[in-house]
């Protein structure tokens, strides 16, 4: 027993640098991802007053989106099953309001 | 003037005006010649072809004139065409919008097991999702999973309600919901279980419908919501539900039965996590859940605090050319104390925790009920490759661990090492291969190959 406990500390002490470690590898890609740009073929659909919050929708979709499972493509879906589907997604990961919003829009101009 | 000139002069002109009267009446009134008649003739044998060829080319006009009458479209048809149009438009709108306020989903999955020791099996899985939007504030969702086991040797189809809840946004930062709900305990159960988002086959060893240290599902009801905080995020979830109840008979005497879905007592557990995200990419989360798991019956009180600790980390790095995707987990359970029937035979007894009691004829036992679980996953998908077929394949590594109670009856601790190669077909189909080495503390290790087939629709 003792000697199990000992090398389930050492290891979990492991995994602690290890994610230490990976989170500073990961630091350095922090704003590329904050910055990814929206699907160019989206942004031609849509007006330029929309475009801004898009814009904001696309990147929060990036950031969100990815959080517990891979993206799917917006085109994937109807507008209506984006407002529903969005709206389990709300639930489920305890989205903002406006994290809602805005990236709802922007799947709706992106499909 | 001269006279034989003049006689000439006449007899010509006698001559001339002859033949212009000659020329001017017929020679015999009423007869005309041959060469004449035929002419006449010709001439209006041609007038009558041409007039036959005017009638038909006439005729041919009218009856063009009338059919194009008869063709044109009445109002009916105008109106069922301009119906008809509406239609298609409507059709080409609702590809794109759409109507319903139901959204079919789900997966399914096959499994391949081959566990050392043990016959290899195939299995099968479907777990089809409605969500059903009453209103933007107002959502239904519910989970079937359909899945077959064998029981004494014959096959049946399983089923079990896996969620079924409705849900109603109250305002930005409160959401108030109500039925059987996936437990927001730790990640795992609530995020990561189905099967085309869990990156191996199966469920870590702390989690896991049987025998898992956490609840994955509860009946009760939750508030929920996110909000910001700063640049950061902020985002908490809190239940009350039936509670989960000891086992205090048989093999699995100390657990906590998490799927008796009528309350044991009237106390409810209590329950939660709450998450943070400094960056988008880094969440850290702490869950803890309060239960009175004494089944009734039972004559001593059994209180139990689950808590938990947990880290996601997914981003795409440059660096390393893809995507990183970290899970850590780390539950901790802590049940009071109490003295079972000691039925069972053979239970490890190390360690010294374990006392058996003999009060009459009666056997006890009794140890410290405290168990904890964890496991570490790290995913890496090279996302920024040149090339598809690597684009599309991911590598995971898995460590598991169970520590459980010395001296409780069929209890060992456990390590469990996975690796695993995902081949993505989309981004929410894929095929799972993992290879598996377990240790079982005072018994053989073994190892397993799982191989999982899943689809997300
Ligand atoms: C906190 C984790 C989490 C985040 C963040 C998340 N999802 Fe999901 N998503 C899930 C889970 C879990 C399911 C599977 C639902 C189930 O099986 O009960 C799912 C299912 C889906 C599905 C399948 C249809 C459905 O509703 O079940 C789609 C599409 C989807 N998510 C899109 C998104 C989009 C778009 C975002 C970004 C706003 C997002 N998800 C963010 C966890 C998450």
């Amino acid at each position: 027993m003792t000697t199990k406990t000992n090398s389930h500390t050492s290891i979990r002490i492991l995994f602690v640098v290890g994610l230490v470690w990976v989170g500073l590898l990961g630091c350095k890609t922090e704003q590329q991802i904050a910055d990814r740009q929206p699907d160019p073929v989206a942004m031609t659909q849509i007006g330029d007053e929309a475009s801004l919050a898009i814009t904001g929708g696309a990147k929060l979709w990036a950031q969100n989106c990815i959080r517990c499972h891979n993206i799917r493509n917006p085109a994937s879906l109807s507008d209506r099953q984006w407002e529903i589907v969005l709206h389990h997604m709300r639930v489920r990961a305890n989205l903002t309001a406006q994290e809602h919003e805005l990236i709802l829009e922007f799947l709706k101009a992106a499909n | 003037m001269n006279t034989p000139l003049t006689c000439i002069a006449l007899v010509g002109l006698a001559l001339c005006s002859g033949a212009a009267l000659g020329q001017g009446q017929p020679q015999d009134e009423g007869s005309v010649s041959r060469a004449e008649h035929e002419a006449l003739r010709n001439d209006l044998e041609t007038l009558r072809a041409e007039m036959a060829a005017m009638r038909k080319a006439r005729q041919a006009n009218e009856r063009a004139a009338h059919q194009d009458a008869t063709q044109a479209p009445t109002w009916i048809e105008l109106e069922r065409m301009r119906l008809r149009q509406d239609m298609i438009e409507q059709t080409l709108l609702e590809a794109k919008y759409g109507e319903s306020n139901f959204h079919f989903t789900g997966f399914a999955f096959t499994r391949f097991t081959n566990v050392e020791g043990a016959d290899s099996s195939f299995t099968a899985v479907v777990a089809p999702i409605i969500l059903w939007e009453l209103s933007d504030r107002l959502l239904f969702e519910t989970e079937l999973e359909f899945g077959l086991e064998t029981e004494d040797g014959e096959g049946k189809t399983e089923v079990e309600l896996e969620y079924a809840h409705a849900s109603y946004i109250l305002n930005d930062y409160v959401t108030l919901g109500a039925g059987k709900f996936l437990t927001p305990f730790g990640i795992f159960g609530e995020r990561l279980h189905p099967a085309w988002i869990n990156k191996l086959p199966d469920a870590p060893l702390p989690f896991g419908h049987h025998g898992g240290l956490v609840p994955m599902s509860s009946l009760g009801a939750y508030v929920r919501g996110g909000f910001p905080l700063g640049d950061a995020k902020g985002n908490y979830s809190f239940y009350v539900s039936n509670g989960p109840s000891l086992n205090v008979e048989g093999h699995g005497v100390g657990t906590l039965d998490f799927e008796n879905f009528g309350d044991i007592n009237n106390n409810k557990a209590f329950g939660g996590r709450v998450g943070f995200l400094p960056w988008p990419e880094i969440e850290v989360g702490y869950s803890f859940q309060f239960a009175d798991v004494t089944p009734s019956g039972f004559d001593q009180q059994a209180d139990a605090l689950l808590q938990s600790i947990d880290v996601s980390y997914v981003t795409e790095s440059d660096l390393l050319g893809g995507l990183i995707d970290l899970r850590f987990e780390w539950v901790f359970s802590d049940v009071d104390d109490v003295a079972f029937a000691a039925e069972v035979e053979g239970h490890a007894e190390e360690g010294g925790h374990a006392e058996e009691e003999e009060e009459g004829n009666e056997a006890f036992i009794t140890f410290n009920n405290e168990r904890s679980g964890g496991y570490l996953q790290l995913a890496f998908r090279p996302t920024k490759s040149d090339m598809e077929f690597l684009r599309n394949l991911e590598f995971v590594g898995r460590y598991g661990w169970l520590d459980l109670p010395s001296g409780a009856p069929d209890a060992f601790d456990q390590e469990r090492w996975t690796i695993g190669v995902n081949y993505w077909l989309n981004p929410s189909t894929v095929l799972k291969i993992a290879y598996e080495h377990t240790e079982i503390d005072g018994g053989d290790d073994f190892d397993a190959i799982k191989a999982m087939f899943a689809i997300g629709f």
